[in-house]
């Protein structure tokens, strides 16, 4: 018997081991397979051959009842399983939570049920990519949240013809297609994918435009105080991003949903600044982003919009010690306005960043229908420090001792203004660094952002708060790391071991 | 007082073999009853059914009115076991296995310090309580087998082959042992030896190939001379018969 | 109850650490892992400097630039634990035979199912000691992820998901090898079937050729390590959690059922 179990054993791990060898299943992997479980069945046959004569009423009844106990066991864990894979259940327990679906992707699949009658997305997942293990948890949490969303899971070369065009230029793990038309997720992370389903599904074409020509911070430059990452997360969700050129162009276009003025450091024309107006009385959308410490003729025009711009940089002690760089001016901020809908979804658990930034009061309204709501307030423990230049030169500050505090102040508000052509929308937010390379995905920052401009475009469906980025650990292990490890876990653990060990043999053959 | 049995024609069957064939008897409380006969006559057998460790083919055993493939477990919180050529944990010291099989045994935990006590003392252990069961000597392994189906005091004890490869001095201790447990407890002794059987026990049951062939008293056992040849008699006149 | 199976369980366990057995299969598993741990260390390390220092230039990817797939999650964390897992099963088998097995052939189990102790009791003592074990190992080995996740911040919970994983798998296995050496006297005859066994079910692929997609998909659902692959990703998912449960629900009731049947036959 132990001859023939032991044969069985590696008869078997030759053919496997063949199979996996060479990847294909070779006549001598075949007769191997089946002779090797053969052998082992003829064994266990043979071993509960001392199970036999089962002759009295009594030995059947017991083997009758164990019997059907074993086979109700695997019914049971058979069903079990099935169960499982159709109610799909998991804990994340990534740091990033890279497998929880957040709460943008969440809402698109919620559109997704919604318009079922209508072109349905589906994702296209290509099992055999590079990186289809570390993707599939995924891919299971889109198929257990999204009961609208067909995932289909495919090979590259039975892919359909517009994934395969597409696979043709670029490495993909997973695509988001509709009939005729697919999209690339890019490196399959959830918010490539989520990204891509919107561009799928994105009806309404929208087009930002970003003034330049004033010392406002460059669309493309990649450098840490760029927008660089703000273009591409626009573009991302499909809204086409543009550069305007405030002194060429006579009138903002007709085609621009949203107009964004992102930190201006020197004043406008003056036939800019009428273009603007001109903008909003026919129902256009501004968005502007200001830095403490600068001026410019745009204030005015916010103050006739009924926006009041108080001088000075917001400081706070409470919020700094939690950073890096700890500084008072750079705030952590978590109280919002719960009702409006660019901050509606955000709360005292999902906080901004913003390093410097002025307060933006909502203080009058134009006319009696117009709406002005605050955004973003300060902690209670922030302050409003007139000496901008100390404050950014990191010279200390303190509250004036004559101020109160204990006032939240609001750092970026927005306006609802009906008139006879269209509703104007205004978002200002006092600080525009909060946008920018470095610090876009802080936080929850490049959700007020993007959150802002969605409803500057009307488009509040979309506003949600999307995947965070997730961040791969990239750094080497030194010299002295790998080499302590290598003597700890290879030698002197194993020796501890080895050495109980024989204490134990000792001990057994001993009294 | 001891506990009463009653067999009710167990049968053993494996296969076509026929390990114990309708086997009726019954045994008083507080009696030594001896079982004997040659290899393969189903003793064993019938010991492993009334323990409850195999099942009967048919029939069934009644201790204290409890059966055996009803209520097994029942049955064996009454008895103690003590298995031919003692099956123990080798790697337990001796105080150590008594402590565990106590407490397996259903002992209280308040009490089971001083059943151990009593076991050790009783079965003259006390030299070797510290040391690992297996480089004790077959006497010593015999006398903790014991004291481990004693320990709980059990009104049923049974013992199957107690004095194999005992030395002559130690055959004749636990032969006086066993006649001191008479009275008190019921004892169920199999064994190949007729001399033991003949000095121990009140009554001697004769098994041979599965078949009861007789059940003799201690005045049978007298008035035939002696039990060596009464079994030689009746084997033969079984044998002619067959 | 308690008192008889906590009885039960401290004799399993000593008889388990009686023998040196145990601390063979600990240091050899701990020394595999050790060892192999730190191939994939230096592997991660070359792989990090030759993307690092530009040495591949062509190809997709850009001189200088490391590609987001090479990090330690993908290139040391997964495979450190891939490995621990086959480790396992390299390693268990030696373990599991003895447990039922040797108590048969020495008799011993006589002794214990004449004591009103039932059949279940003995094989739940058996298959916890055994389960402890392997949560021993991974404990013991548990410091080369642990390593892993310190240094690349990947969070205490990620490992925690892994050992979820790793000890249902290590249980899923262990109770495979318990079922296998209840049925069998032999010790090699156990440990044969115990290696046989996980190693047919670990992965169905080599069935693929000879089988339509759609039934090699249903069964690759069943294969063993599909269902280790998302706890090392710092997932815990309830249908995992189910397919280990069930194999050791299966092994559990095999044990006891084997005993019931040697006592019908």
């Amino acid at each position: 018997m132990r001859f023939l179990s032991a044969a069985g054993l590696v008869t078997i791990l030759s053919g496997l081991g063949a199979y996996y060898a060479t990847e294909q299943l070779s006549w001598f992997s075949i007769v191997n397979l089946i002779v090797g479980p053969l052998l082992l069945v003829t064994v266990v046959v043979v071993e509960i051959g001392r199970f036999r004569g089962f002759t009295g009423a009594s030995s059947r009844r017991v083997a009758l009842r164990w019997g059907l106990g074993i086979a109700a066991v695997v019914a049971a864990s058979l069903a079990a399983n099935l169960l499982g894979m159709r109610w799909h259940s998991t804990i994340d327990l990534t740091v990033e939570r890279r497998y929880t679906l957040s709460d943008q992707t969440l809402l698109i699949c919620e559109q997704i049920a919604a318009n079922r009658d209508t072109e349905a997305p589906s994702l296209l997942f290509l099992e055999d990519a590079l990186m289809a293990k570390e993707v599939r948890p995924l891919i299971e949490a889109y198929r257990g949240a999204c009961p609208g969303l067909e995932v289909r899971e495919t090979r590259a070369t039975d892919a359909p013809p517009e994934a395969r065009a597409l696979l043709s230029s670029a490495d993909a793990t997973v695509l988001a297609c509709q009939p005729g038309r697919c999209e690339l997720a890019g490196f399959p992370s959830e918010e490539n994918i989520s990204n891509a389903l919107l561009r799928l599904g994105r009806k309404r074409h929208v087009r930002v435009d970003f003034l330049v020509g004033h010392g406002e911070v460059n669309l493309a430059s990649e450098n840490e105080y760029g927008f660089s990452g703000l273009a591409g997360a626009l573009r991302d969700e499909g809204i086409q991003v543009a550069a305007l050129v405030g002194a060429a162009a006579r009138a903002v276009p007709k085609e621009t949903t949203v107009l964004v003025v992102a930190g201006p450091e020197r004043n406008l024309l003056p036939a800019e600044l009428a273009a603007i107006e001109r903008y909003l009385e026919r129902g256009g959308s501004l968005l502007v982003l200001l830095e403490p410490g600068v001026t410019t003729n745009l204030e005015p025009l916010l103050g006739r919009w009924g926006f009041e711009l108080p001088k000075g940089v917001l400081a706070d002690r409470a919020g700094s010690p939690l950073l890096e760089d700890p500084k008072p001016t750079s705030l952590l901020l978590r109280s919002y306005n719960p009702f409006h809908p660019v901050t509606r979804k955000l709360s005292n658990r999902t906080l901004l960043l913003m390093p410097g930034a002025r307060a933006v009061i909502p203080a009058r309204k134009p006319r009696p229908d117009d709406d002005l709501e605050g955004l973003v307030f300060s902690n209670r423990s922030a302050w409003l420090e007139k000496d901008v230049v100390a404050a950014l030169a990191d010279r200390a500050i303190a509250p004036d001792p004559d101020e109160p505090l204990g006032q939240e102040l609001p750092l970026a508000a927005a306006g609802r203004y009906p008139r006879a052509r269209g509703e104007a929308r205004i978002v200002v937010i006092g600080d525009r660094d909060f946008a920018s390379n470095r610090l876009l995905l802080a936080l929850y920052n490049r959700d007020l952002f993007l959150n802002a401009v969605l409803w500057l475009a009307e488009d509040d469906e979309h506003i949600s708060l999307r995947p965070k980025a997730w961040t791969p650990h990239q750094d080497p292990f030194t010299l002295q790391q790998t080499l302590a490890y290598f003597y700890f876990l290879a030698f002197a653990l194993p020796e501890v071991l080895l050495l109980l060990g024989i204490h134990a043999w000792y001990r057994q053959r001993g009294a | 007082m001891g506990a009463k049995i009653e067999a009710k024609a167990v049968s053993k069957r494996f296969g076509e073999h026929v390990a114990l064939a309708e086997l009726s008897l019954e045994i008083d409380q507080g009696e030594i009853f001896g079982i004997i006969g040659p290899n393969g006559a189903g003793k064993t057998t019938f010991l492993r059914i009334l323990t409850g460790y195999w099942l009967p083919s048919s029939g069934d055993v009644y201790v204290d009115g409890h059966s055996v493939v009803k209520n097994r477990f029942a049955v064996q919180k009454q008895l103690g076991y003590v298995c031919e050529q003692p099956k123990l944990y080798d790697d337990h010291g001796v105080r150590t296995f008594l402590h565990m099989m106590g407490a397996l045994r259903g002992i209280k935990r308040a009490d089971l310090d001083a059943a151990v006590e009593r076991a050790i003392e009783r079965f003259g252990l006390g030299e070797v309580q510290r040391r690992r069961i297996g480089v004790l000597s077959k006497g010593f392994r015999q006398r903790v087998s014991l004291a481990q189906a004693m320990i709980h005091d059990p009104p049923l004890i049974v013992i199957d082959e107690p004095t194999v490869g005992l030395d002559p001095r130690q055959q004749i201790e636990l032969r006086r042992l066993i006649q001191a447990l008479g009275g008190h407890h019921t004892v169920l002794l199999c064994t190949h030896q007729l001399r033991e059987a003949e000095v121990c026990c009140d009554r001697v049951a004769l098994l041979d190939r599965g078949h009861l062939v007789q059940i003799a008293t201690a005045q049978e056992m007298e008035a035939g001379g002696s039990l060596e040849a009464l079994f030689l008699d009746l084997t033969q006149r079984s044998e002619g018969q067959g | 109850m308690t008192q008889r199976l906590w009885a039960l369980f401290r004799k399993e366990l000593r008889t388990l650490f009686a023998s040196p057995i145990a601390y063979i299969v600990l240091t050899v598993f701990v020394a595999l892992s050790g060892v192999y741990f730190f191939q994939h260390l230096l592997n991660y390390n070359r792989l990090l400097f030759v993307f690092q220092s530009g040495a591949i230039s062509g190809g997709s990817f850009d001189a200088g630039t490391i590609p987001l797939q090479v990090n330690s999650l993908n290139d040391l964390f997964i495979p450190t634990s891939n490995d621990l897992s086959l480790f396992l099963l390299a390693v268990l088998p030696l373990v599991t035979m003895r447990v039922f097995a040797e108590e048969r052939a020495q008799g011993t189990d006589e002794l214990l199912l004449t004591t009103s102790l039932r059949p279940w009791e003995v094989a739940m003592a058996k298959h916890v000691t055994t389960y402890l074990f392997v949560l021993l190992m991974l404990a013991v080995s548990a410091i080369y992820p642990a390593a892993v996740v310190i240094k690349s911040h990947l969070g205490m919970e990620h490992l925690l998901a892994l050992y979820v994983g790793q000890l249902g798998y290590g249980m899923a296995v262990a109770a495979i090898g318990l079922a296998c050496s209840s049925l069998t006297q032999s010790q090699i005859v156990a440990a044969v079937l115990a290696y046989a066994i996980p190693f047919l079910i670990i992965d169905f692929t080599w069935l693929h050729p000879v089988l339509s997609q759609g039934v090699a998909q249903v069964l690759d659902e069943f294969a063993l390590q599909s269902h280790f692959d998302s706890f090392a990703r710092g997932v815990i998912e309830l249908r995992r959690g189910l397919y280990f449960g069930g194999i050791i629900a299966l092994g559990f009731t095999v044990s006891v059922g084997s005993m019931e049947f040697a006592r019908a036959r």
